[in-house]
């Protein structure tokens, strides 16, 4: 099966617009597949500088030359994908007007279900949200405030106009075209995602969010999200993700970009909901992210925290490269697989400056038929004098018809620091079961209350508006789980 | 013969195979042929191969080794002098893999052969998964069978010596050790060189262990400072057995220790344990497998290193837990301390669990010594290069204590204490 | 009506038969003690009245109020109003101790059709009972059981009791692992939710509990079934005496 099957549906569509691509640029989807042109029609449709073009071409040219070298090392088993099958562009044809209330009754049942319109929450809350939804950007609240205040929030497609120094400047310093299969694909198609400049200083005062959604059939979203903090400022982002329900797979490979000067700290927290499939393993998000960190300044500090409880496949390591000295990366994780879901994910913690510091903590919960993979790097250079690293891995398994694995790599070459590594795999006793159970609680209650207990140390991390969703997403991913 | 595109150039080719001695009979040269058609079309690991991504062998490559049994200027009369006599103990001596009457003593209890059991040869260490049995397997030369029946209460301990002449040779022997349901056998094994041309000893071991049966093996790999050790032993356990396994690495220029288990019957229990002590250029690689395939099974092990100079310690170690395979215990620590600047520690523990009701963990440290740890004994009026080596032993000595035979425990903390005291004597000059 | 009615139950765990036949009738307000050896289903008999599973019960029949306890799963029963305070508490690793309790009201308001527990309201309850047991303030944030000593266990028993405020409450073997001060702080809580619209069970091994709770009935299970049931003397026999008498009786 390829990762976007055709239906009847999409076969009229592509008549449609089989024209419309060569005459009709003001199209809201270019055609299926992969090729210079699409590229070039992406860019046009962006009003990019020819600057932008080149670095596009750049990367689809030598993503041509990987030829079918997609990574193959994670614990991951899918189809081959077609990625000539799938739209690499798709714009909501009233872009400019979409509200946030534009969601689907699908996913706003979930919302009722867990009790907080997310939405709403967010605007009340004073998050300043940025709405992605498929490929292009499109409302970004607070924008004046924001803006007032010398933060600038907004789509990286509107910043590649307004503020070209600075994504010139950074874009692909982080993460090059050149990294993996994925962020190669995705710097040559990236439609659009957000960029955020914090001036120095300046603690942003309120949290920058940014909320996704894959809501065209067979496409594939490609954003990018670029964030800047400059010396001793403060910013906090949170990243929400969902995708309605579709038998079809739908690729997502994002890339991010973090750059942290002196004294800078970014926060960035993501609760990933994508459609995971349905119990028999059809359907879902296929997600291919590729998220990293520049700790470049002195006592720079970047902390990732993710809730991942969606999406059929997930390949994320969301990374921190300690640079400057006295930096810290710190990476918190709750990864919840249910039916026929894989997660392979961890981080990665590169230490290159002294006395840099890393923490990772990660959650790992599989149910069902499901598979759940913690694989993370700790390097310590030869220069990193006194560099510490704690990391516990911890997998709690659900059933018997589903797999934990860690698999850790720790290389060091410095003999003042000091890295620590534990990990453990347990299962729901069957004493807290019933102790639960004794005082009135139903079986999924209390596997929802031990399994929020198991992710405390993480879900502590996010801001309290997501935190509180995260708890409920938690006890909503594994229901029927146990019984 | 050239390698095929993108594999390193090495020395295993056919004119190696030609100079390599015929097989003692057709079962055994069908044997070959098999593993070479596994073995040349993959080479030897590259550091694309994630089993070998820590551990590279494009030195070893390059070394022009012919096969020991080619040479014929190699002179090897006495066991080594540092070789130290175990009490009780029989000795087995092999020179460059093959079994020497002339130096070993009677042993009773132990069936010895140097026909090939083949109801083990083949069947425990996998040539696809395991690339140096497959090298093994492609040049065997000398076949060891022990067999044993009953609790033998004589421990052997089993002397290989390296040995080059003018050329660099390398060997393959393959020992095969099938314990009988509920037999039992203590089994020391010395790997050691003399100083010369550099050698490669690839040893492959198949254990088989019987009901109920119990095994101790205590491995200490001493290799000249340019000399090769790559080794592989595989291990299969039945109802209720027991394998207890140490091993040392102490030195040579590269070597790895490779060793899987696989759990068959409920009730099985390992214990494996390590330590090693690394200077100069070495570099040592403990890589282990662990494969709990049924339930009720227990496995447990703690590896510690210490490393200085420019070495490399490397610890690998997977434990799998197959589906169904419930109530496992498995258990996995490594942990490295560095002497100065300059060595490098890699590792990589890793659990794959397919059963829900286990108990599995793993831990990874590294680090130096505790300065408050010295500053304590400073305060008692130890001096700092006296406590350097308390500390050192006393942290290797976690793993060592784990050795249930107390005069082989005392041998191989003799030989740590022994590395630790030239070390430090060389730190001094 | 009696609050519970245990007839004629047998129950066994794989071939083994543990209990042999109770017969056992607590009516609102009464306090019965069972008393009796190790090993002889005391705890059987508490695990099979609250829903654990691994039991099977081969004859006999529990009621609740009237009510098939049986046919209720364990949650179900702790909202009919069956309450077990266990020998070994359980520890919830991250799962706060007042996260815990109002999950457990609310699952109890749910079922009772009330709304949930208005969060100021919650911690005010939790604060008044917390002092009267001797708890310390901040034990409620700490995760549940999880490095409390024995007495903080069993007064957290006590006060999760008194929240849910049970029809039947069970005892099982409370007193072990408490000091004198302990015991009489528990003991305290429990008397102070004696009433005529409850029922206590109090399962022990040692007479020293019923010093402070003071029971109405006193039964001897021996070998699985009831050799012997009293007053409150009973007990005292017991201690000066030991069970031989009985075991001796009943083989």
């Amino acid at each position: 099966m390829a990762v976007t099957r055709e239906t009847a549906a999409t076969v009229k569509e592509i008549e449609q617009y089989k024209y419309g691509f060569v005459t009709d640029i003001e199209s809201d989807k270019a055609p299926k597949g992969l090729s210079e042109d699409i590229i070039r029609f992406i860019s046009a449709k962006k009003n990019e500088p020819e600057w932008m073009l080149e670095g596009r071409l750049k990367a689809y040219r030598y993503w041509l030359e990987l030829g079918d070298q997609e990574p193959d090392w994670a614990k991951l088993h899918y189809p081959k994908i077609d990625y000539q099958d799938a739209y690499y562009y798709a714009a909501p044809k009233k872009a400019a007007l979409a509200s946030l209330d534009e969601v689907d009754p699908k996913l706003l049942e979930t919302y009722k279900k867990l009790g907080i319109p997310l939405l709403e929450q967010q605007m009340l809350a004073g998050v300043a949200v940025d709405a992605v939804f498929d490929s292009v950007s499109v409302a970004t609240t607070y924008k004046k405030k924001l803006e007032e205040m010398g933060v600038i929030f907004m789509p990286i497609s509107e910043a590649v106009h307004k503020h070209p120094e600075l994504v010139k400047k950074y874009l692909g310093s982080v993460v090059p075209y050149s990294d993996n299969f994925f962020a190669t694909l995705n710097a040559a198609v990236f439609t659009d995602g957000s960029f955020v400049y914090i001036p120095k200083g300046l603690r942003c005062p309120m949290e920058l969010s940014t909320y996704f959604r894959i809501n065209e059939k067979n496409t594939g979203q490609f954003e990018r999200t670029l964030i800047i903090a400059d010396e001793g400022s403060y910013v906090s982002y949170l990243e929400g993700c969902t995708a309605p329900q579709r038998d079809e797979n739908q690729l997502h490979a994002a890339v991010v970009e973090l750059i942290a000067l002196d004294d800078a700290e970014i926060k960035y927290s993501t609760v990933q909901n994508w459609y995971p499939g349905d119990a028999q393993g059809r359907g879902g998000i296929y997600n291919f992210v590729t998220k990293r960190a520049a700790c470049r300044g002195r006592n720079s500090k970047v902390m990732w925290t993710q809730v991942e409880t969606g999406s059929a496949i997930t390949w994320k390591y969301p990374s921190c490269i300690l640079q400057g000295d006295n930096s810290s990366g710190e990476f918190y994780s709750v990864a919840i697989t249910n039916n026929h879901q894989q997660a392979d994910t961890g981080t990665k913690m590169i230490h290159l400056g002294k006395n840099t510091k890393s923490k990772i903590i990660s959650k790992g919960i599989s149910a069902g038929h499901a598979d759940n993979t913690y694989r993370g790097l700790v390097r310590i250079g030869a220069k990193a004098d006194n560099a510490r690293n704690y990391t516990q891995c911890d997998s709690l398994l659900i059933g018997s018809t589903c797999g934990a694995h860690t698999v850790p790599y720790i290389e060091t070459k410095n003999p003042t620091a000091r890295t620590e590594h534990e990990a453990t795999t347990s299962k729901i006793s069957e004493d807290q079961l019933f102790y639960c159970r004794q005082r009135g609680m139903t079986q999924e209650e209390a596997v929802s209350l031990i399994v929020n207990g198991f992710c405390k140390e993480v879900l502590q991390t996010l801001p309290m508006e997501f935190a509180v969703e995260a708890q409920k997403l938690v006890g909503i991913s594994l229901e029927g789980s146990v019984g | 013969m050239k390698p095929a595109a993108g594999l390193m150039e090495h020395p295993f080719g056919a004119d190696y195979a030609r100079r390599t001695p015929a097989p003692a009979d057709a079962m055994l040269a069908a044997f070959r042929d098999q593993a070479r058609s596994v073995f040349e079309p993959q080479g030897l690991p590259g550091p694309k191969n994630e089993a070998w991504r820590f551990t590279p062998l494009r030195a070893l490559a390059k070394v022009p080794f012919i096969p020991a049994a080619a040479a014929d200027d190699v002179d090897v009369t006495a066991v080594p002098a540092p070789v130290a006599v175990l009490p009780g103990a029989a000795r087995l001596v092999l020179v460059n893999g093959v079994y020497r009457a002339d130096l070993s003593d009677k042993i009773e209890g132990v069936e010895i052969s140097t026909a090939s059991d083949r109801s083990l040869l083949g069947h425990i260490a996998t040539m696809a998964s395991v690339p140096m049995a497959a090298l093994n397997a492609s040049f065997m030369g000398a076949v060891l069978s022990l067999k044993v029946t009953k609790a033998a209460t004589t421990p052997v301990h089993l002397i290989s010596v390296a040995a080059a002449g003018s050329q660099p040779v390398a060997f393959h022997p393959r020992l095969l050790i099938n314990i009988a349901p509920g037999a039992a056998l203590t089994l020391v094994e010395t790997h050691c060189g003399l100083p010369g041309q550099a050698t490669l000893a690839n040893p492959v071991t198949e254990i088989r262990l019987g009901e109920g049966a119990q095994l101790k093996r205590y491995v200490q790999v001493a290799e000249q400072s340019d000399s090769f050790h790559l080794a592989a032993t595989g291990i299969a356990l039945a109802k209720d057995s027991r394998f207890e396994g140490f091993h040392t690495g102490l030195g040579g220029a590269l070597v790895r220790q490779e060793i899987a288990a696989v759990m068959h019957g409920t009730g099985a229990h390992l214990e494996l344990h390590g330590a090693y002590a690394l200077d100069g250029h070495s570099h040592h690689d403990f890589t282990t497998s662990i494969d709990h395939h049924v339930p009720g099974c227990s496995s447990n092990q703690v590896f510690k290193g210490v490393v200085g100079g420019e070495s490399r310690g490397v610890y690998q170690g997977r434990i799998h837990v197959a589906r169904d395979a419930q109530k496992t215990d498995a258990r996995q620590l490594h942990k490295a301390l560095f002497l100065e600047r300059g060595p490098q520690i890699d590792c990589k523990p890793e659990l794959e669990i397919y059963a829900d009701d286990v108990q599995c963990a793993h831990g990874a440290a590294t680090g130096e010594i505790d300065a408050d740890h010295l500053f304590f004994l400073a305060a008692r009026g130890i001096d700092p290069a006296t406590a350097r080596m308390l500390l050192v032993e006393a942290f290797l000595a976690d793993a060592t204590e784990r050795i249930s035979e107390e005069t082989v425990r005392a041998a191989f903390t003799r030989d740590i204490q022994g590395w630790l005291s030239r070390r430090s004597l060389k730190a001094a000059a | 009506m009696a609050l519970l009615e245990i007839k004629n139950l047998h129950v066994s765990v794989g071939d083994r038969e543990i209990l042999k036949g109770i017969t056992l009738t607590l009516n609102g307000g009464e306090v019965h003690a069972i008393m009796g050896p190790n090993g002889t289903g005391k705890s059987t008999l508490s695990n099979v009245i609250a829903g654990r599973e691994g039991y099977t019960v081969t004859q006999g029949e529990v009621l609740l109020d009237g009510k098939d306890v049986f046919a209720m799963a364990a949650d179900e029963r702790a909202r009919a109003g069956i309450f077990l305070a266990f020998q070994y508490p359980v520890e919830i690793p991250g799962v706060s101790t007042s996260s815990f309790l109002k999950t457990a009201i609310n699952a109890k308001r749910r079922a009772e059709g009330h709304k949930e527990i208005d969060a100021m309201e919650f911690l005010k309850l939790v604060k008044a009972k917390t002092k009267e047991l001797g708890m310390a303030d901040d034990m409620i944030k700490r995760p549940l059981n999880v490095g409390f000593s024995g007495g903080e266990k069993k007064r957290a028993e006590v006060l999760q009791m008194t929240l849910l405020e049970p029809r039947v409450a069970i005892l099982d073997e409370t007193d072990s692992g408490l000091d004198i001060d302990a015991l009489k702080v528990v003991s305290d809580g429990v008397n102070a939710l004696r009433s005529k619209d409850r029922a206590f069970l109090v399962i022990t091994h040692y007479q020293r509990l019923l010093d402070y709770i003071v029971p109405d009935h006193v039964h001897v299970l021996v070998n699985g079934r009831i050799a012997v049931s009293g007053g409150k003397e009973l007990a005292l026999e017991l201690e000066a005496e030991g069970y031989a008498k009985y075991q001796g009786a009943a083989a």
